[in-house]
């Protein structure tokens, strides 16, 4: 067992936990952030993306204990005061989900792609968007969505 | 195009439901918690097929955490040992099916990778997995079948006694006299052989169930994904042998179904027997890998079709043998839907005066197989679209016109096919004019010419075809309505979205029946509070079922409503009008709002609707470009016309397609579910290895509708949820063969990767 203390959605947590227990189970077991979902055993799925001190991670491929001391953000702490965040607002404009199960992840994904590449072209973001899977959608409206994302957060 | 937004609580949505999805407020299967809940794991088998000679749990036992350890034995001593089967009709000669035992812990064999041994319930998932690796069990290694054709062979090794020769059923359509004599006259028989590769369903969504006991009630209590509740109880109860009031089914959102999660799996009856033993809930939550070994594969057909022609290149007769594997054991909806589905829609969309068709499915030592997506519906499609592309080419007729000349003309429907079902109504010539139109079919010559200036392959593919829409395993769909005294407007319904967006649209058929703000109306699905009869979302039923549902038990909202009003207005009900949610008389100044009817009682009804098959259909023209030194291909253009009706939301119309075809171009391109055809064990076991859509695969679809009314419903609606992943298999195949035929490659099975079409490319050439 491991001691540690990490800062999610603003809010520190302190915690004992297993040397082997994943960022993912931590989120979602210990602190009941169920917006952070798992869709895969072998971290190509990109349903449990997170920012880990303002990068987006695939928190199935951390141990907490690595998050020791980290600025953590999830799905859960993307809209502020009530308003969506801008990406959030663009999922739901361009019908860029359906079932919902990749969206947090996708978004937190698309949420990295945008600080290092505000304007991406679409070759650029269909390579962004290689690591999260989607079974519904068939990505045609997430590519949307990732447009209209960089369009609302470049004031536009 | 750009989508219609509504206003949800002061925010611009596409879908009602979206506001949760998109801030992690969403509830998945896996999000359920309990007090007290202990966890499962189950421990599979890494043997395809095995006698179990022993299983020793002793040490697991002693794990500290560990509670219980559950084996086959258990499963015996409870009777959970024979599933559900949905199909109810004789097969060829008579035949009934032969339903194998699948107890729902393996006892005495294992007949495919990921069959559970085991389950440990402990105080941890984590302890559970521990533990299970501490389990022994010794096998004793049997033949392996992998392939249907040779399980089907004489000498095969068996996997069920009570199934000789591996072939629960057998089942045929059509005259195959009369065909015969068809076929005898044909100027020109195309044939092909043809696999609809085995995929995996792969709803992003892992598998999970909490189940719970209730000893006071002698309830369970399962917190599952379901596509409707009911048909989730009914599987359970018959698995079980218990009556179906004892399930109580909670399910919210669902990430994804596919057919896929319309099963009760066995998992689930196991964690019955742990929760009920031990006296409190049981999680479990599968991994993506025990996911790709024990959640259903889909398709898995192998269909040698042939297609006689008379001189003007009409058709004359169809003849199919095909094979359904159907794995090692039966799910529910696996024969039936394999079976019955292509053999209504065994015609296609093509006037064909002799059809035969005759299957036979397979058991082998894999992982089930039950409805994916379509549920067979592709399949045959795939069959006749590659058939009809195929004898285009032999005979020099251009693909589109060849489809023409064989159209069943508007004027013939209802359109009685040589198989006994009855189309509806469609407008095919319109539909192909229009999809031609829009991918520009005749400039097609000069785009190939541009391509191959560049060093590409250029191909051009079309499948026009129809699918009967489910018609439910219960014969009837109800739907309530509950309003409020402030006007709040709640429905209730069995059938529940997996991502279709039934909150959204359902909303819709009964805002505007009802003529009150959208806003006003809740959708609650599969709520055990308010329990009805009725139909799962499935074989794109939902709009059709519960959707007409939803439209009657409005308008019998407003008729009970005048009734009530009436009495208030001290006025006869024909004095009476309703319009906007409110009711009005010329006899009295005052006005009675549906919310007022609710003030001292609540104010609710229940309709119900029966509602058959609709048949969709649509022409999908897809153009690829292949790089003949890489072997990789684009889609170039993808170009949909679909008949699915009147349409309720155009944006979630779109987004079905959208989903639909990219599934259908994953399979396509690279999905595949393969077993080593020696070993038996999965070959494609986890993301890494098989293969998945990606962004950039389908860039765009240009759409555009074509609808004939139907009366099956009263809101004119036909089924569309799997229409993309039909119409898209042979559309992309067909394309793909179109670009590599005058290299000589006349005919490649899915999926078609980059590999195989290099090395079809590079035999073509040296044989240049």
């Amino acid at each position: 067992m491991a001691k540690v203390e990490i800062t999610v959605n603003g809010v520190k947590h302190a915690r004992e936990v297993e040397d082997r227990a994943l960022l993912a189970n931590f989120l979602r077991d210990e602190l009941g952030l169920t917006g952070t979902h798992i869709g895969c055993d072998t971290s190509q799925c990109g349903c449990c993306t997170v920012h880990v001190n303002g990068q987006a991670v695939k928190s199935c491929s951390m141990l907490a204990v690595q998050a020791n001391g980290a600025e953590v953000v999830t799905i859960e702490g993307m809209a502020k005061n009530g308003a969506l965040h801008p990406i959030q607002q663009a999922f739901t404009e361009c019908h860029g989900l359906q079932c919902g199960f990749c969206t947090p992840g996708m978004i937190m994904a698309v949420a990295g792609l945008l600080k290092d590449n505000p304007n991406p072209t679409d070759e650029e973001i269909y390579h962004g968007l290689e690591g999260n899977l989607c079974r519904c959608t068939g990505y045609i409206n997430i590519v949307k969505a990732v447009k209209r994302s960089a369009e609302l957060l470049g004031g536009k | 195009m750009e989508h219609h937004l509504l206003e949800v609580g002061g925010v611009r949505v596409s879908r009602r439901e979206d506001l949760r999805l998109i801030t992690g407020a969403g509830k998945y299967a896996a999000d359920w918690e309990l007090p007290g809940q202990l966890y499962a794991h189950f421990l599979r088998t890494d043997r395809a097929h095995a006698r179990i000679v022993s299983i020793n749990v002793e040490h697991a036992l002693e794990h500290p955490g560990v509670v219980r350890v559950y084996t086959g034995a258990d499963a015996v001593r409870a009777g959970y040992v024979k599933p559900m089967t949905m199909l109810t009709f004789k097969g060829k000669s008579g035949m009934q099916v032969r339903v194998p035992e699948r107890p729902v812990l393996a006892h005495g064999h294992v007949r495919c990778v990921g069959e559970p041994v085991a389950m440990v319930v402990a105080e941890s998932a984590l302890i559970a997995q521990d533990a299970a690796e501490l389990i022994e069990v010794e096998y004793e290694e049997l033949p392996v079948v992998i392939h249907p054709e040779d399980a089907l062979a004489p000498g095969a090794p068996q996997l069920h006694e009570n199934v000789p020769g591996n072939l629960p059923f057998e089942f045929e359509a059509g005259d195959a006299a009369a065909t015969g004599a068809a076929f005898a006259k044909a100027a020109h028989v195309t044939r092909l052989k043809l696999e609809v590769t085995r995929v995996a369903p792969n709803p992003m969504e892992p598998r999970a169930c909490l189940m719970a006991y209730d000893a006071r009630e002698d309830r369970y209590t399962a917190h599952v994904h379901v596509q409707g509740v009911n048909m989730m109880r009914k599987q359970l109860a018959a698995y079980t042998g218990l009556p179906e009031e004892k399930f109580r089914i909670m399910a919210r959102d669902v990430g994804g179904a596919f057919g896929q999660r319309s099963l009760a799996y066995p998992e689930y009856c196991v964690q019955m027997l742990a929760a009920k033993d031990i006296g409190r809930p049981v999680k479990w939550v599968a991994s993506r890998s025990e996911g790709f070994a024990t959640d259903s594969h889909g398709r898995a057909n192998f269909v040698s079709g042939e297609l006689a022609l008379d001189r003007d290149g009409r058709f004359l007769g169809m003849r199919l043998d095909w094979i359904a594997e159907m794995g090692a054991y039966l799910t529910p909806t696996g024969p039936v839907s394999h079976l019955r589905n292509p053999s209504t829609c065994l015609t296609g969309v093509y006037r064909i005066p002799a059809l035969y068709g005759c299957w036979r499915t397979a058991l082998t030592n894999t992982n089930p197989i039950a409805a994916y997506r379509g549920a067979g519906r592709p399949d045959i499609a795939y069959v006749i679209e590659r058939l009809v592309s195929q004898a285009a080419a032999e005979t020099g007729v251009d693909a589109a016109e060849l489809r023409r000349r064989n159209f069943i003309p508007p004027e013939a429907f209802p359109y009685k096919t040589p198989t006994g079902s009855t189309y509806e109504i469609a407008d095919l010539p319109g539909v192909l004019e229009k999809a031609l139109k829009l991918a520009d079919w005749n400039g097609f010559r000069e785009r190939r010419r541009r391509s191959e200036r560049a060093g590409k392959l250029r191909g051009i593919g079309i499948s026009t075809v129809i699918e009967n829409t489910g018609a439910g395993l219960f014969p009837k769909d109800e739907v309530q309505i509950e309003v409020a005294a402030n006007g709040a407007v709640t429905v209730y319904s069995v059938s529940h979205s997996q991502g279709q967006g039934h909150e959204t649209s359902f909303a819709m058929i009964v805002a505007e029946t009802l003529g009150v703000p959208f806003e006003r109306v809740q959708l609650r699905q599969g709520d055990e509070e308010h329990p009805l009869f009725g139909n799962h979302t499935g074989g794109s039923r939902s709009t059709v079922g519960a959707g007409s549902a939803c439209h009657l038990a409005a308008k019998k909202l407003i008729d009970e409503g005048r009734a009530l009003a009436a009495l208030e207005l001290g006025v006869e009900p024909s004095q009476v009008e309703y319009a906007n949610g409110r009711y009005r008389t010329d006899h009295a100044e005052r006005t009675v709002a549906l919310g007022d009817l609710a003030k001292a009682k609540t104010f609710s009804v229940t309709a119900e609707g029966s509602f058959s098959s609709t048949f969709p259909n649509g022409c999908h023209i897809a153009e690829v470009e292949i790089d003949p030194a890489t072997g990789v291909t684009e889609i170039a253009s993808y170009v949909t016309v679909d008949d699915c009706g009147r349409v309720i939301n155009h944006t979630i119309v779109e987004g079905q397609m959208h989903g639909g075809v990219a599934q259908g171009a994953g399979q396509v391109f690279g999905e595949h579910v393969v077993y080593d055809r020696n070993s038996g064990q999965l070959m494609t076991g986890s993301f890494a290895d098989y293969y998945m859509p990606r962004a950039g695969l389908l860039r765009e679809i240009t759409m555009e509708e074509h609808p004939t009314p139907s009366k099956v419903s009263p809101l004119g609606v036909k089924g569309m949820g799997e229409s993309g992943c039909t119409a898209s298999l042979a559309a992309l195949t067909n394309g793909v063969l179109d670009a590599l035929r005058p290299l000589g490659v006349q005919h490649l099975d899915m999926p078609l990767t980059p590999a195989k079409v290099w090395h079809a490319i590079q035999a073509a050439q040296r044989k240049n």
